[in-house]
């Protein structure tokens, strides 16, 4: 068994667990785990899909409850019985949903629930407060904007500027990237960073090990509920071994990518054209992908690849230009484009699937018309039961249970659920936005493996995603999108980082005219194994 | 089931992942919770006034449930409501908060008015139907403008219902003082409703008549509805837009006919009210039935069991107030407070949605909400409406 790190000075740690287990049902979530947080630091706690990192958490902000086990806070025994009394005693957990009241402004959720808040509220100085702290931590948090109307990552610093000014001594955050593009990734380890230079340390929850690598002092990992590596030193940590550890076998990271057989045409975007009334639209995008290629569309978030999925997906009607799949234009109509064999897999889970439907709805509902499935316009439970079960088995979506609810499956189960209900049947194109975002390893490289099955059984996918790491992992060609246009189209051997960051930075480059399948066997050989835990 | 409450792994995030219909509707142990805390209030109110709330409360029963006629009379001011709260919850279970079933079943009463006088003379299996379905497509037509404007332009559908609720109002005034005054009558009335479509009594010595029957069947509709393929697509739509979008669900279409639907049903209680209970036009002749359906589908969740019993409840409370009004000499309009606090309830429930609401009507006032947040009732079908 792993123990705690010694402290280095005689201070007692800011917080020390020892020996915490906590049980779900049949499941042993955490057993018997160690884990010492230090004044000062930014501890990574990784970990797999369901490792225990955010049990863990909860257990520590107040939120659940050890089984057994105990823990200490500055030295003093500390057993929260609930959110509440944890952040009164200073600890602040920020979580991937976040918990801001909506209808309410910055200012507003500061004071509400807030720990020995006073009777009255008083909305200037609340207003003042956030103010304050927005400037001392270099943010831009308005203080009376209602919290709906703010971006994601800006509600995002809001609960961690709220956390401070409860007083937060220890600050959790459950994966606090998985929803942010690049820049606003910057912008929190910025954040991070300010905190842990002004006393406030860190427990941070994330997948991302190249993000871990710039941003944390030390490492925990968790495997299956048990702790494998305890504080290590990130500095002397060789990034591949902790990957190894995180999922016990690092030729799962290797990808092993089908070569491009380039058949027909099977998708062809012609001069798409799309207005957003936030946000960049499409200026002009065309390109075409064959069957069996797969073709990644990279550039910075928020350069047209919100439109262009719904565009290609028929979900948005372009102002000009068309979608053809297989010869049929399918331009603006969803209906069209599923009866042509187009499948989507949404970026955005919460869009992707719906959370409050069984697991059974959502994985028919593409199909619920179908003979079989529906009687006299009534639909069947029996049957459909059956099948779900059956698909369920063959994308591993667990639990196999057709009336669990969506919502509550882990992120890479309802990832797995969504590729399900759209990937039941070959499709003759796929769409994936993001479809290895925020997923465990395990689940990334399932999610591979599903791309990689639709391109070699014919198919045409388009990864749109603004992870070039994920890019790199799927694609045979990317192209690159910047300010709704096209500016630069290669292979992914072709793929220098000067030439990329060029392109991603909008300096269009005269449009290649490959030939159709020269070199690109070869190429797809040598370029077949780049290594997800490089990081760039 | 769509409408089950999620199970999470904490309690802290069951509100998080609720779906769409739990947020617009409320649970069965909070509408539990709101009547009892009702009734509990309602009693302290008795005892300060220094009645006793048992004796109160058992008039009220006994007046609801006690003879023959108060069974009746319960059922008979039950059914429009379930009517109503069924026709809603269509609307509701595909996103759409309407508010305008009051306006809609005054509209229909006129409709099935006017239909009836155009049957006059014919026989009454003829006449019945025929006016049962003027009242139905007066209501669905009150919904249409709305729904239009919502469809195709993203106007918030409860400012809209809400403002037709008034046009109808001023409509039914109109017409009352006017072209369908009888020259003799004083007071806002119209003719009476022709004989051969009057809705007979099915039990003698009740106002139990037959257009009662309307609301068992109307709650079967919804529940086949709730386990059908289009009530799925439907269902689908309200619980996430987008996806239901991009699974080649019409989003105007669902919303287009979720609201005719909800507007078809306020109008045949408006009929039933016009040929089974008045019998004649009154301005008063929708009451607060519109605005006490809604309420219904919002406490029973919007399924046939829950519209049933809070139904049954607010009819009983509005019976049993009347009788114990005349047996104990306490008010009727205690049943209004106890009516009134369960609603309130819903209000806290409810009170940082409708706070959000207030503000964003107050900090700007516009009809066409801003497409780009989902929260003000956009909907992808709005986008690429300003795309073609």
């Amino acid at each position: 068994m792993p123990s705690g790190v010694p402290p280095i000075t005689g201070d007692p740690p800011v917080l020390e667990a020892r020996g915490i287990s906590r049980r779900f049902g049949a499941v042993q979530a955490l057993a018997d785990v160690d884990f010492t947080l230090r004044a000062g630091e930014i501890h990574a706690l990784v970990g797999e899909n369901g490792a225990g990192k955010s049990t863990l958490a909860k257990i520590v902000a107040g939120v659940l409850r050890a089984d057994s086990g105990e823990m200490a806070l500055f030295g003093e025994p500390y057993a929260p019985g609930s959110r509440r009394e944890g952040a009164a005693r200073g600890v602040a957990h920020i979580r991937q949903q976040l918990s801001l009241v909506r209808g309410l402004t910055v200012a507003e959720n500061l004071q509400l629930g807030r720990p020995n808040a006073s009777a009255l509220f008083n909305a200037r100085a609340a207003r003042a407060e956030v103010t304050r702290l927005s400037d001392e931590l270099g943010l831009a948090v308005p203080a009376a904007t209602i919290v709906d109307d703010l971006p994601l990552a800006v509600r995002q610093q809001a609960e961690i500027l709220i956390g401070v000014a409860w007083g937060a001594r220890a600050l959790i955050l459950d994966e606090p990237s998985s929803a942010l593009g690049p820049v606003e990734t910057d912008a929190l380890i910025r954040l991070c960073q300010r905190l842990r230079a002004e006393g406030t340390p860190i427990i941070y929850i994330s997948h991302r090990l190249p993000e871990l690598a710039q941003l944390a002092d030390r490492l925990t990992i968790l495997r299956q509920g048990r702790v494998v590596l305890a504080g290590e030193d990130v500095r002397q940590a060789d990034l591949a071994r902790i990957a190894e550890l995180m999922i016990g076998d690092l030729s799962l990271l290797r990808v092993e990518r089908p070569q491009t057989v380039r058949g027909e045409v099977r998708l062809s975007a012609q001069g798409l054209g799309a207005h957003l009334d936030h946000g960049v639209g499409l200026d002009g995008v065309s390109f075409t992908v064959g069957g069996g290629e797969i073709v990644g569309v990279v550039g910075v978030a928020g350069n047209g690849q919100e439109a262009l999925a719904e565009v290609l997906t028929g979900v948005r009607r372009p102002t000009r230009g068309h979608v053809v799949v297989d010869g049929v234009d399918v331009t603006g109509s969803s209906r069209k484009a599923i009866a042509a064999g187009m499948a989507h897999l949404h970026e955005d889970r919460a869009t992707g699937l719906a959370h409050g439907f069984t697991l059974a709805d959502n994985a028919i509902a593409r199909r619920i018309g179908d003979r079989g499935f529906a009687r006299l316009g009534v639909r069947l439970p029996g049957p459909v039961g059956a099948h779900v079960r059956e698909l369920a088995g063959r994308f591993e979506v667990r639990p196999p249970e057709p009336s669990a609810i969506a919502g509550a499956l882990s992120g890479g189960n309802q990832q797995k659920l969504m590729a399900a209900r759209e990937l039941e049947r070959d499709p003759a194109v796929l769409v994936a936005a993001g479809p290895t975002k925020g997923l465990d390893p395990h689940a990334a490289r399932a999610m591979r493996d599903r791309c990689f099955a639709v391109a070699e059984r014919g198919g045409a996918v388009v990864v749109i995603s603004a992870d070039l790491d994920e890019v790199r992992e799927l694609a045979h060609r990317v192209v690159v999108l910047s300010g709704g246009r096209v500016t630069d189209e290669f292979a992914i051997e072709d793929m220098t980082s000067g030439r990329l960051g060029a392109a991603m930075a909008g300096m269009a480059r005269p449009r290649p005219r490959p030939r159709p399948g020269a070199g690109r066997g070869a190429g797809a050989g040598t370029g077949g194994a780049p290594r997800a835990d490089h990081h760039g | 089931m769509a409408d089950e409450p999620v199970v999470a792994e904490t309690h802290d995030d069951v509100e998080l992942e609720a779906s769409g219909l739990e947020r617009a509707t409320i649970g069965a142990s909070t509408s539990i919770l709101a009547v009892l805390g009702a009734l509990i209030v309602g009693g302290v109110i008795l005892l300060v006034s220094g009645d006793s709330p048992f004796s109160a409360y058992g008039a009220m029963l006994d007046g609801a449930f006690g003879s023959k006629f108060a069974i009746g009379e319960t059922l008979a001011r039950s059914a429009p409501l379930v009517i109503v709260g069924a026709g809603a919850a269509v609307a509701l279970r595909a996103g759409m908060v309407t508010i305008g079933a009051q306006g809609q079943v005054i509209v229909g009463a006129i409709g099935a008015l006017l239909t009836a006088k155009l049957f006059d003379g014919a026989p009454s299996g003829l006449a019945i139907p025929a006016a049962a379905i003027g009242g139905a497509l007066f209501g669905a037509a009150w919904a249409l403008v709305p729904a239009l404007l919502r469809a195709y332009l993203g106007v918030n559908e409860i400012l809209s219902t809400l403002l037709f609720t008034e046009f109808a109002a001023l409509l039914i005034e109109y017409l009352l003082n006017g072209p369908l005054k009888p020259p003799a009558a004083i007071t806002p009335q119209s003719d009476a409703y022709p004989d051969n479509g009057v809705l007979g009594l099915v039990i003698d010595g009740t106002r139990f008549h037959i257009g009662v029957l309307v609301a068992p069947a109307v709650l079967l509709g919804l529940w086949w509805w709730i386990r059908s393929t289009v009530g799925f697509r439907y269902d689908l739509y309200g619980e996430n837009p987008r996806l239901a979008e991009s699974l080649g669900i019409p989003g105007r279409r669902v919303v287009l006919n979720s609201l005719l639907i909800s507007g078809a049903a306020a109008g045949v209680v408006g009929w039933i009210q016009a040929a089974g209970l008045l019998q004649r036009l009154y301005l008063e002749i929708a009451s607060e039935i519109g605005f006490f359906g809604l309420v219904v589908a919002f406490l029973g969740a919007a399924r046939p069991a829950g519209i049933l019993a809070a139904s049954l409840l607010f009819g009983a409370l509005q019976s049993g107030g009347l009788a114990m009004q005349s047996s104990e000499g306490i008010p009727a309009s205690l049943s209004d407070v106890i009516q009134a606090l369960i609603l309130l309830g819903f209000a806290v429930r409810y009170a940082p949605q409708i706070a959000s609401l207030l503000r964003r009507a107050a900090r700007s006032f516009r009809l066409v909400p801003d497409r780009s947040s989902r929260a003000s009732g956009s909907t992808p079908a709005a986008g690429s409406a300003r795309g073609r």
